[in-house]
């Protein structure tokens, strides 16, 4: 267990990356946090959360990335140290703030941390953020250490109040959510004192002052390069005079370092890593640069790195060229996750060195053993999930409506809605919010002919991040559409954070909520409430309020996630199967439960022939006594 | 028979508009629902051969082999279907004929099989005012009587068969509905389906003479708008009044029936059974000189048995049919037989391809060519 508000300076700790971080913020003396929560950031907010009270912080899940950063910039306006942090999807959500942040400044310590998710394990992009930092003249950091994860933290707060102005630190999944050894350092005995200055010039670009700023961002890049000339963050590991030069940064260090051993190529392939990426260090990159004709770019994501290593080497006046292999030239995946094997394959292909990471036979014997043993599962809801149950009953009117109705949706665990788990109800996914504003434009097509009723659905959180101005336009335009709000009481797909409309905050104390069906009274659209566990109610309400066409309606499906439930309550019933009942694969059931249902609570036993409870699974919702036809499963409610 | 599945149950029945909406595929299974005057597959179910496609009555019917099945002889295609006997009856209970549609006989019929216990169930249609009707299961007189009446609507009773049959306490059922219904209930009879047909259970089917039903929501829309007070009864009389009377509480409402044929369902269009040819007893109304009397043919030893009972019980009494009536009878069965199987060549455009009917071709030209 990590104890991150531990004065023990010169100790060492096994901490996440996105540990780390949150601890060289503290011992930057931050004074205030705020994020969205966001895969692989999340743990950053979440552990200054946990210390808030004990080291007198203000930590905030803020209703969405943007509101996040202007609640730091607040912070850093009046004096106080502050962070946000985000994900890859939130920092284009906080964008159009930051491209204004960058030219008023900030007059204390500013860092915003975006957490990228290569391959978008977890995300619907794996878009690359540093761009954001060239396109925004703002100084970039990469950890490729969770020493350095620590380390870097602190010191981009030194930096940001260097050049009054945000600092960017960007971390990928391997380093966020992977743990190493953390030497801590001293935490600050501060008094932070916030007061905002009145009567400096405000912080503002309007009408022409662009320019001016920009110049000065110019400026700025140019005295943060000469920084990035000293700084600790930047090393090298090799030959003097290396036949292949890596260039890398974050991940790409690790991954580097082991396909160099691999190959044992330690005294021909040199290591230049890179922590700060933007702007570059000019000379010295060059001084390596000239000891080499070749250089390996190793990166996560986007060419970034490597398109800005060939422009600073067509300015260097040495009349020298070099050759770049990395993502242009096809050594690296140009999309995806990197792993050591590419690495090891770009370096064996450069270098002319033989190497086969496996036998064929290997190959063979291993994708055998994958197709026998490894079944190929979807995903799913949770049992007692209850976007399954709003799902089905979604299904179920849709088909009984019979107009070809669909559904339209955003992020959160119901995304699924696009598997089999939720039925295929989801037809469209993009950002937070977005279904509420495709239903917006599908929902005025009627001079058009378009005569589909449209469904969109969010969650409580959407709701409050990006819904509801989507929901106020299609209310004004008087579109006709349906907004199923699915209520299961927190930001459930990231850890079960507290949102607006939850009554508590991130730092645990007790919050007014902001009610979704008072603010929809309040918009004056006509709006019901149902409980998404009832499937045979809320069926019955979305087939009426499918009826009810030509105009905004929503329906707000109410359920607690049943993995929050289930940390503080007993199962509402014991659920059990009756065998004599269940008439499994025959014509009148065919596995209903377990094959169209599919609740993971249920199992098919294939030598009895019948369906039984998963006990382990199992959250006790007693939904499914519903779904069966036989009524071969029933409930006991729990004492 | 063959027996399609759910998939094929769609695509070649629902979507092709030849669905009668009879609720044979419903209730016996959580895959198909019927809802708001359609069946609506919620589910896939993924068995190659299922209960639906062998009842539906627009799968894959052989007449002559059905007919050799239930009444030992050949499908007659100039007759109306194959009878023992055929008259005209009317209930001689006051009551009864106060509430019937017409003479009374089938509510009479089915109190004396129930009193008599060859049945502790009936499945009915029951309508109230302007509402979509529905089947029903009932077990007293009081409810067998409140189901007297016909709306006209196309109902999926026999979904209503389907789930009452799954009762435990219910053994003996009848049933009571139009001929695409009865005729569901005679594929299942004939199904060699292996478990779980409720068919076990029927005991008594008696089929209405129909010439079209009605569809819902259109229909049920039109009277919405037309007729404010709650409606009791429904009836047509006999050509030529080309007129649906509708009773209200207060008075009656005649409604040309040019306004109402826009409603009536596209798989009526290929019918061919005016007179349940597969029931124990099917029963229409009376015109001309017996108009207060109900036409009935009895099919079969059951239908036979119930009649006498009821007959020597001084519950109905009988008549003979007049010759003329018989005659327009027989015609106006093989015309709706000969409409069907035309609409149908027009469908398919092959006189080879006559959709779910197993007939040869040849019968088919010898049939339009008269």
């Amino acid at each position: 267990m990590s104890n991150i508000a531990a004065n023990a300076p010169n100790t060492s700790q096994l901490l996440m990356g996105n540990e780390a971080i949150a601890r060289g913020a503290l011992e930057a003396g931050v004074g205030v946090a705020a994020a969205y929560p966001g895969n692989p950031s999340s743990e950053i907010i979440a552990t200054l959360a946990q210390v808030a009270k004990q080291l007198n912080l203000y930590v905030e899940w803020a209703v969405n990335e943007k509101v996040a950063l202007e609640i730091a910039a607040g912070a850093s306006f009046a004096g106080i140290r502050a962070i946000a942090a985000m994900k890859q999807n939130g920092l284009n959500v906080a964008l159009d703030f930051l491209a204004n942040l960058n030219l008023t400044g900030v007059p204390s310590g500013l860092v915003l941390v975006v957490s990228d998710d290569p391959g978008g394990i977890s995300s619907t992009n794996e878009q690359d953020s540093r761009h954001v930092a060239k396109a925004l003249d703002l100084p970039l950091l990469e950890p490729a250490t969770f020493q350095e994860a620590k380390d870097m933290a602190k010191w981009a707060f030194e930096l940001s109040e260097e050049i009054a102005n945000a600092c960017l630190m960007r971390s990928v999944t391997r380093i966020s959510h992977a743990r190493g050894n953390v030497t801590l350092g001293e935490l600050p005995h501060l008094e932070n004192q916030a007061r905002f200055d009145i009567s400096r010039r405000p912080y503002a670009s309007i009408a022409a002052t662009a320019p001016k700023f920009h110049e000065r961002l110019h400026q700025n890049l140019s005295r943060m390069s000469e920084i990035y000339e000293r700084s600790p963050f930047n090393w090298y590991v090799g030959p003097k005079s290396p036949d292949l030069l890596i260039v890398t940064c974050g991940s790409g260090w690790f991954h580097s370092k082991e396909a160099v051993g691999i190959l044992s190529k330690e005294n021909s392939v040199g290591i230049l890593k890179l922590g700060t990426t933007w702007p570059l260090p000019k000379g010295l990159i060059s001084r390596y640069f000239l000891q080499t004709p070749k250089v390996l770019v190793i990166e996560e994501i986007d060419a970034f790195l490597e398109t800005n290593l060939k422009e600073l080497s067509a300015d260097l006046t040495t009349g020298r060229t070099w050759t770049f292999f990395g993502k242009a030239s096809g050594h690296v995946n140009p999309f995806g996750e990197i792993t050591p094997d590419f690495i090891i394959h770009a370096i064996a292909d450069i270098l002319k060195v033989n190497y086969v990471s496996r036998s064929v036979d290997y190959q063979k014997k291993s994708q055998t053993i994958i197709k026998e043993s490894i079944l190929p599962r979807d995903s799913q809801f949770c049992a007692g999930c209850p976007h399954r149950t709003t799902f089905w009953a979604m299904k179920d009117a849709l088909r009984m409506d019979g107009r070809q109705g669909f559904v339209v949706g955003d992020i959160g665990c119901y995304s699924m809605g696009l598997a089999s788990t939720g039925f295929s109800q989801i037809k469209t996914v993009h950002a937070m919010g977005s279904g509420m504003g495709i239903a917006s434009g599908l929902g005025k097509l009627n001079q058009f002919g378009f005569n589909q009723p449209v469904l969109a659905v969010c969650g409580d959180s959407t709701f409050f991040h990006a819904v509801i101005p989507a929901l106020i336009n299609a209310i004004h335009s008087q579109a006709d559409f349906l907004l199923v709000v699915l209520d299961n009481a927190g930001t459930a797909m990231t850890g079960f954070q507290p949102h607006p409309g939850t009554d508590m905050n991130a730092m645990g104390a007790p919050s007014p909520p902001v009610d979704i069906e008072k603010l929809c009274q309040a918009l004056g659209v006509k709006v019901m409430v149902t409980d998404a566990y009832d499937v045979k109610e809320t069926t019955q309400k979305l087939i009426d309020l499918l009826r009810d066409e030509g105009k905004p309606r929503v329906l707000i499906c109410r359920r607690e996630c049943a993995l929050i439930r289930a940390r503080k309550e007993n199962p509402l019933y014991r659920v059990r199967i009756n065998p004599d009942k269940c008439i499994g694969e025959d014509c009148g059931c065919e596995r209903f439960c377990t094959r169209v249902f599919k609740c993971p609570g249920l199992i098919w036993d294939r030598n009895t022939k019948k369906v039984k409870i998963d006990e382990a699974v199992c959250s006790g919702c007693g939904v499914c006594v519903e779904i069966c036809s036989q009524e071969a499963i029933f409930r006991e409610a729990n004492g | 028979m063959e027996s399609k599945a759910c998939q094929a149950l769609v695509d070649e029945v629902i979507k092709r508009d030849l669905c009668t909406f009879c609720g044979a595929c419903v209730g016996l299974c959580p895959y198909f629902i019927a809802h708001d005057g359609r069946i609506v597959l919620r589910d896939h179910c993924d068995l190659a051969q299922g209960r639906c496609g062998t009842f539906c009555p627009r799968i894959s019917l052989d007449l002559e082999e059905m007919n050799k099945a239930m009444f030992g002889t050949p499908y007659s295609w100039r007759e109306v279907g194959t009878s023992k006997a055929i008259f005209m009856a009317r209930s001689t209970n006051g009551k009864i004929k106060g509430r019937a549609q017409d003479a009374g006989t089938v509510t009479t019929l089915f109190w004396f099989a129930k009193d008599e216990g060859f049945i502790d169930s009936a499945v009915m249609t029951l309508f109230e005012d302007k509402s979509l009707p529905k089947g029903v299961i009932v077990s007293t007189e009081e409810e067998i009587l409140a189901c007297a009446g016909s709306s006209y609507v196309a109902t999926p009773t026999v979904e209503a068969f389907n789930r009452g049959a799954q009762e435990d306490d219910r053994k003996k059922i009848a049933f009571v509905g139009t001929p695409c219904q009865v005729l569901a209930l005679a594929k299942m009879k004939g199904s060699t389906q292996e478990g779980r047909n409720p068919i076990g259970k029927l005991q008594l089917v008696i089929g209405l003479f129909c010439t079209w039903a009605l569809s819902h929501p259109g229909f049920t829309q039109f009277l919405e708008r037309e007729v404010s007070n709650p409606i009791i009864k429904y009836d047509i009389p006999p050509h030529p009044a080309n007129v649906l009377q509708v009773y209200t509480e207060k008075k009656r409402i005649d409604i040309s029936l040019e306004h109402i044929l826009p409603f009536v369902r596209p798989a009526c269009q290929v019918c061919h059974d005016l007179t349940a040819e597969f029931a124990d007893i099917s029963v229409g109304s009376g015109r001309g000189e017996v108009l207060e009397w109900n036409t009935v043919i009895v099919r079969t030893p059951r239908g036979m048995e119930i009649v006498e009972g009821a007959k020597r019980k001084g519950l109905i009494e009988i008549r003979e049919i007049p010759k003329e009536n018989l005659a327009r009878l027989e015609r106006a069965s093989f015309n709706k037989k000969r409409r069907a199987l035309d609409r149908i060549i027009q469908k398919t455009g092959s006189v080879d391809d006559l959709l779910y009917l197993k007939l040869q071709a040849e019968i088919a030209r010898q049939l339009l060519a008269e």
